[in-house]
Formats: C-alpha cells, sequence, structure tokens
C-alpha cells in the first residue's frame, strides 16, 4: 500500500499548490513527501489575526488508515495547543480520524481551531485556566504572542511606537500583580512563572488568599 | 473446601436464581471415608452445595454464540427486522433487549440512527452519486419497513443507475473504469464508495491494530453508519475475520455481567454465573472451576483461588506488597538525613551524638543541630521541646510496629506462595516415589493414587493458607479472629506434618507403614482445610468478620 501513499501525498501537494483560494500552503521538507511543513493565516477576527502559522506535518507509514502527526511550529497561545512543545489536541487527529481527510482539510480544521478552542478538553491547562478565567486578557496574550510569533504585522506598528510586549504581557498577567511581587523581592521570572501557574488573572486576584501565593513563591 | 469433587454443581437452567441458601448443609459430615478413594464417583456428581458457594456453569465459545443468535432471533421477531439489524441494535444496547425494546418502541429512528443504522446522511462527497453495489443488495438489507420507521423512508432502495463514469477512489486516488466500479468498488448504504482494496486495508488496521468490533463505521468522514458483520466477512482476508468474530464475542461476554473468560492462558472456556453480581463480592467469594482444570475467582478474575479472602482485600493487599511504599514507611521510620551530606542513617543503638561516617560531622539525633553548639550537656538535647521529642518517638515506635506487623503477615503469605511454586518439582518427585512404590511393593497402580491425593491436598492448602495470612492481616483484633487464627494455626501444621511425611524415604518393608500414615494425615488436612475454609466464609455471610478497611 506504501505506493498508494506515495500517490495520495503527490496528489494532495498537487492539489494544494493548484488551490489558490484556501491560502493553505504545502511543503515538502528535503523533498521528502512524507515529511512536509504547512502553514496557513490566523483566521480573521481572532487574535490570531494577521498571524502566519506554520504546522509540522508527518505522514505515518499507514496513511490514510492512520491519521497525519501535525504539531505547530510556530508558537500559539491556545488552549488545545501546548504553549511549550505545539502538540494539538483535537479528535480528528486521533481517534476521529477518516480516510477521507486529507492533509489540507485537516490544516483547515487547524484554522478553525483557532476560532474556536475548546477550553474543556484542554491540551495546555494553565492556558485553558486562562481563557475561563479572563477571556478579553486571554485575548491580548494570544494577540501578543501571535505578534512576537507569527509575524501579526501589529508588531511593526508597536515597534515603531515604541511598544513591544513586555514579558508580563507575554504571560497575561498584569504588571501590576507582577510588580507587587518584585518589589517585595521575589526575582521577576520566578513571580511570573508562579503568578501564571496559579492563574493570577482576573477575579483571582481579589479572591486567592496572599498565604497560597506566597507559599509557592517560597516553595 | 475439600480438595475432590469441589462444592458446586451444575445447574441446568439459566436463571436468575439467587444465592441458595436453603441446601443442605452437611455440617458434621465424616469426611475421611471419602479421601482414601481417589476412584469415588463424588468428582462426577453434584456434591452438596454450601451456602457459600456459587452455581455456575462453563460453557464453551459454540455456546456463547448461540446465546447471542437466541436473543438475536428474539428480537428479531419481535420487532420484524432483519437478523443483522437486530445483531446491531442488540451489541449497540450492549444485549440489553428490555432496554433496547423500550427505546425502539418509544422512537424507533433515534434508536435506530444512535446504533449506527442511519439513513444516508451524504456529506458532500464525491462517492455519493454512485449506486450501491451488487453485493450490497445481496446482502440482509437494514429495516425497511418504513411504516416503523419513518426515517428509513426517504432511503429508496430502487435500483440506481449504472455508474455513468470513471470513478476514483478518494482514499488511495486510484482511478477505475466505468465497468469495473461494481466489481472493485464498494459503497455501504450511504453510498460512500471507495475501492475494495482500500476497505479491507481500512478493516484490517480497525480490526487488527485498534481492536476494534462492533463499532467499525464508515470511512467517510463524521458518517456513522456500522459496516456489518456480513460486508466485513466479504472484504477483508479470512483471518482477520476470524480474529473479527473473536473481538465481536469477547465483547459480548465482556458486556455480560453474568458471563467471565476464563483467564488462563489458552483456555476458550467461559464461566456463566448468575450469582455473583459486584454487590454481592462484600460477602461472597465466587471460586469456579474452570473445564480446562484451573481455578479462578468468577468475581475479579483472579488466576487462581483467593478463597478465603474476599475481591476487594485481595486487590489492597497485592496494591501494598507491589509498590515499595513500606520500605518508603520503613525508611521514614528508622532513618534520618545528615544534615550536610543527606546520606540517610540509621541509629541502631548509643547515644545521641552522632557522627556521619561519611562526611564526619558531628550532629545531635534529637534535635539534627550540630554538635558543637550543645556545649556541655551531652548525651541531653535540651534545645528541643520535650514533648515533642517523646511523641516523635512515640511516631517512631508505632510506625516500627505497624511495619513489623506487615513484615510478619507477608513473610508468611510468601512463603506460602514460593512453597506453591515448588509445587510443581514436589509433583514431579511424588511420582517418581509412586513408580518405585509400583515396582517394588507389589501395589497396583490404584494404590499408590494415596501419594497423588496427598500432595493435591497440600498444594491446595498451601494456597488457603497463603491467603489466610492476607486476611488476618487486614482482620481487626478481636475473639473472632483469635478463633481465625486458631484455625489457622492447626492447618499450618497438618500442612507441614504432612510435607514432612511426603519427603520420606521410602524403603519397601515401611511402605504398607507408610502409606497408611500418609493417608491418614492427607485426611486430616483435609478437614482442618474444610473447617479453616467454611467458618470464614460463612463468616461472611454472618457478618463476624470485622476488618480494618472499608468492604
Amino acid at each position: 500500500m506504501s505506493d498508494a501513499r506515495l500517490r495520495r501525498v503527490q496528489k494532495e501537494i498537487r492539489d494544494c499548490a493548484k488551490d489558490k483560494t484556501s491560502q493553505i500552503s504545502l511543503e515538502m521538507i528535503d523533498e521528502n513527501p512524507f515529511h512536509l511543513i504547512g502553514a496557513f493565516p490566523g483566521p480573521p477576527d481572532t487574535p490570531y489575526e494577521g498571524g502566519y502559522y506554520e504546522v509540522d506535518i508527518v505522514v505515518p507509514d499507514a496513511y490514510p488508515f492512520q491519521p497525519v502527526k501535525m504539531k505547530f511550529i510556530t508558537k500559539v497561545y491556545h488552549p488545545n495547543i501546548s504553549s511549550a512543545s505545539g502538540a494539538i489536541c483535537l479528535d480528528i487527529l486521533k481517534d476521529a480520524w477518516s480516510p477521507v481527510l486529507t492533509l489540507k482539510s485537516t490544516l483547515i480544521s487547524l484554522q478553525s481551531l483557532l476560532c474556536d478552542p475548546v477550553p474543556n478538553d484542554p491540551q495546555d491547562a494553565e492556558v485553558a485556566k486562562h481563557f475561563l478565567t479572563d477571556r478579553q486578557s486571554f485575548n491580548a496574550t494570544a494577540k501578543h504572542w501571535a505578534q512576537a510569533y507569527a509575524q501579526a504585522p501589529a508588531r511593526k506598528q508597536a515597534q515603531v511606537s515604541g511598544k513591544v510586549a513586555t514579558d508580563a504581557e507575554m504571560a497575561g498577567l498584569s504588571e501590576e500583580s507582577v510588580k507587587g511581587f518584585t518589589e517585595m523581592g521575589f526575582p521577576r521570572e520566578k513571580v511570573i512563572q508562579v503568578l501564571k501557574r496559579l492563574n493570577y488573572r482576573g477575579n483571582v486576584v481579589n479572591t486567592m488568599p496572599m498565604d497560597t501565593v506566597m507559599e509557592a513563591l517560597l516553595s | 473446601m475439600s480438595s475432590d469433587g469441589e462444592d458446586y454443581y451444575y445447574e441446568d437452567d439459566y436463571d436468575e436464581g439467587s444465592m441458595d441458601q436453603d441446601s443442605p448443609v452437611s455440617e458434621g459430615m465424616s469426611e475421611p471415608d471419602i479421601v482414601y478413594d481417589v476412584m469415588s464417583p463424588t468428582a462426577d456428581e453434584p456434591a452438596p452445595k454450601k451456602p457459600y458457594d456459587v452455581s455456575y456453569k462453563v460453557r464453551t465459545l459454540q455456546e456463547i454464540i448461540n446465546m447471542q443468535s437466541k436473543e438475536v432471533r428474539k428480537i428479531q421477531t419481535l420487532l420484524e427486522m432483519p437478523a443483522s439489524t437486530a445483531t446491531i441494535l442488540l451489541r449497540h444496547y450492549q444485549w440489553n433487549s428490555e432496554k433496547l425494546q423500550e427505546q425502539f418502541w418509544n422512537d424507533p429512528a433515534a434508536a435506530l440512527l444512535s446504533a449506527g443504522l442511519s439513513p444516508p446522511v451524504s456529506p458532500s462527497t464525491r462517492t455519493g452519486p454512485l449506486p450501491p453495489s451488487p453485493s450490497l443488495l445481496i446482502s440482509p438489507r437494514r429495516p425497511t419497513r418504513s411504516s416503523h420507521n419513518p426515517a428509513l423512508s426517504p432511503v429508496k432502495r430502487s435500483r440506481a443507475p449504472q455508474p455513468s463514469g470513471p470513478f476514483e477512489c478518494p482514499v488511495c486516488c486510484m482511478e477505475f473504469a466505468k465497468e469495473d466500479v461494481v466489481k472493485e468498488t464498494f459503497a455501504l448504504g450511504c453510498r460512500h464508495r471507495f475501492c475494495r482494496g482500500c476497505w479491507a486495508e481500512y478493516l484490517t488496521g480497525k480490526i487488527r491494530s485498534e481492536g476494534e468490533s462492533s463499532r467499525i463505521q464508515c470511512m467517510e468522514s463524521g458518517c456513522e453508519r456500522i459496516v456489518r458483520e456480513e460486508i466485513i466477512d466479504e472484504l477483508v482476508p479470512a483471518g482477520v475475520s476470524k480474529r473479527y468474530h473473536n473481538l465481536l464475542n469477547m465483547a459480548f461476554v465482556a458486556d455480560a455481567p453474568n458471563l467471565r473468560w476464563c483467564p488462563h492462558p489458552d483456555c476458550e472456556y467461559i464461566i456463566e454465573c448468575t450469582q455473583a453480581p459486584p454487590r454481592m463480592l462484600n460477602q461472597l467469594v465466587p471460586t469456579v472451576e474452570c473445564n480446562c482444570g484451573r481455578q479462578l475467582c468468577f468475581g475479579c478474575g483472579y488466576l487462581s483461588s483467593h478463597r478465603p479472602v474476599l475481591c476487594k482485600i485481595v486487590r489492597l493487599w497485592e496494591r501494598k506488597c507491589a509498590d515499595d511504599s513500606e520500605t518508603a514507611n520503613w525508611l521514614q521510620a528508622n532513618t534520618k538525613e545528615c544534615s550536610k551530606c543527606q546520606s540517610t542513617i540509621e541509629k541502631n543503638g548509643g547515644c545521641n551524638h552522632m557522627t556521619c561516617k561519611k562526611c564526619k560531622y558531628e550532629f545531635c539525633w534529637v534535635c539534627m543541630g550540630p554538635w558543637s553548639e550543645h556545649g556541655t550537656s551531652w548525651y541531653q538535647c535540651n534545645r528541643f521541646d520535650e514533648k515533642s521529642g517523646v511523641n516523635a518517638r512515640d511516631a517512631q515506635a508505632k510506625s516500627r510496629a505497624s511495619l513489623e506487623r506487615y513484615l510478619h503477615y507477608f513473610n508468611r503469605w510468601a512463603n506460602h506462595e514460593h512453597s506453591a511454586k515448588l509445587d510443581a518439582e514436589f509433583y514431579k518427585n511424588t511420582e517418581k516415589k509412586m513408580e518405585q512404590m509400583q515396582n517394588s511393593g507389589n501395589l497396583s497402580w490404584i494404590e499408590v493414587q494415596f501419594a497423588k491425593q496427598a500432595v493435591e491436598t497440600v498444594i491446595k492448602a498451601r494456597i488457603t493458607l497463603k491467603w489466610s495470612y492476607c486476611m488476618a492481616f487486614y482482620l481487626k483484633r478481636n475473639n473472632m479472629t483469635e478463633l481465625f487464627e486458631d484455625n489457622q494455626r492447626d492447618l499450618e501444621r497438618a500442612v507441614e506434618n504432612l510435607g514432612f511425611a511426603l519427603e520420606q524415604n521410602i524403603e519397601p518393608d515401611s511402605i504398607a507403614q507408610l502409606r497408611q500414615d500418609i493417608t491418614n494425615q492427607t485426611a486430616y488436612v483435609q478437614k482442618r482445610h474444610e473447617i479453616l475454609m467454611d467458618d470464614t466464609l460463612k463468616g461472611y455471610l454472618e457478618r463476624r468478620w470485622d476488618f480494618s478497611v472499608d468492604i
């Protein structure tokens, strides 16, 4: 069946190259049709708008009867995508895979995953918590990430105006809360790491006992 | 439990029998007279049932298949549908025919839909317009009693026109000429068409790698149509089809609370037992014997008898013994770490002035501070609150005692476990001896069976003894527990004596004496075994045992 796999992948690459409307690109790595890089623009009206997302694609031996392996190369701030490794939690990449799905249709599914996060089935629990606690702040962080890692155009404007996202903003934390603890003498990096883990955002800032934060900072 | 005929009988009727409480319990039944006689017919006859025994039947795979067909026929007649539809529905409702009927009469369309017998939903695929292949038309069809199933009525099974052009399989991108389409490709009732090669590959992957059986759906994304048994058989190679049917049977047994596969390797029997539902497992130990000759627990699938211990206690014990928590407990109870180099130190005597062997650091064992700060108040740390010092020592003593208690039971448990493993060898030796006896001492084959009988008795008793230590570990200390331990001690003594006698050298002139001796001792062990088992298992029913854990 391996010639069927090759025939199918080659056809998929050809079709994708022909199709100009979907804006999905599919490139082989080192002429290897079974290891590719897919890319698509961030969907409009989302924090990812304007970004350009690259995905590492490995076509398994049993393709198309086994799902393709995909993970984000571009860093994404999204509940279903690991902020560290780019691993993706999506049903069609696992048990809901069907042999009629193609690389292109799967990439389109990833694009729509960016539009509609599923925070109740998260890949990245910290990001999902942020998403559920304070949507506005989540959107801002996702946008910062899009600008910093996915070349979203806003970045250039920000640089022009001399405003680059701070490390606190990149972690979705308010400068105010971070400062509150750095002024006590804790290193900034540690404060950001701990507050991120504790989901110190939105209403949590008011409800979480100070001791809990201090304990985490001291441990 | 005696070692000959087991205490079960074969119940002929398959019914929801409850615990058979009224069967005669032969309390004072004289045991010894049956144990000599290996040819005793008791092995084949149903033995009188004890209140703690369960009735069960050993089924063959064929019987399991027949059971399924019977259910299918019932539903088929009741709901007036083809057998294959009834089968898919039953599998979907996990063979719960009451639930199936209820839901079906409530809303036939919804019931069929949820079971994957949907009418064509036809997502936008190129495969849509082609007609179903002839093979589908001959295969048993899904229900088309449109009066019953309004959801299915739009599916007119009219002969669609022949394919009008060449067809490209959307999975492997192979093109098929117009005249080959019918022969080389295939579509389910949902009309998602693919080539047969891809179907075979897909189904084989589902069956072989994913172990799926009753829930294999159409290849189309989002199409929930179930692929029928006959179609799978037609499309996949024979080996895969065999595996598929195995998986179906496995799913059937797994779904049925009254069935369990014999867990022993290479055994294909299935045990059917209606008397040991999970809620009864806090007072029953449903040990059963498969036709392969090996025992198992129907309640938890344990590979041998774990009588007289309840399934839940066995699980607790196994977990306790498996993890290393006791090692950690010991370390915690008996050691501290050098506050300089972190070496683990056990204090096995002497004063509180410690010198680390590794880094030569001198410190106080009580407060763990440097010894130099203790000034002249040697051998008495006054930096530490006296009361907390006492508490710490108490805690340490307690932990140590609990550890010793565990080790006491564990060592005995493990010892019997080990002895049971040596049984194979023991058995061989005994067989050799029996041969010797037949050769040297004019004894017939029948007459030397006493040794085999004795070995079997010892093995069985050892397994019970092993578990009795697990039981004792979890029992609270009270009078009942003491009685239990008395029984345990008597059995253990009897077993060790018999084991010793069996290992004696056989002299031609003393064979008769030895035979008499061993036969008597065997009878005694059997009796003690019976007593321990009887008393313990009845104790559950009488709620006599008080455990230190929740059951």
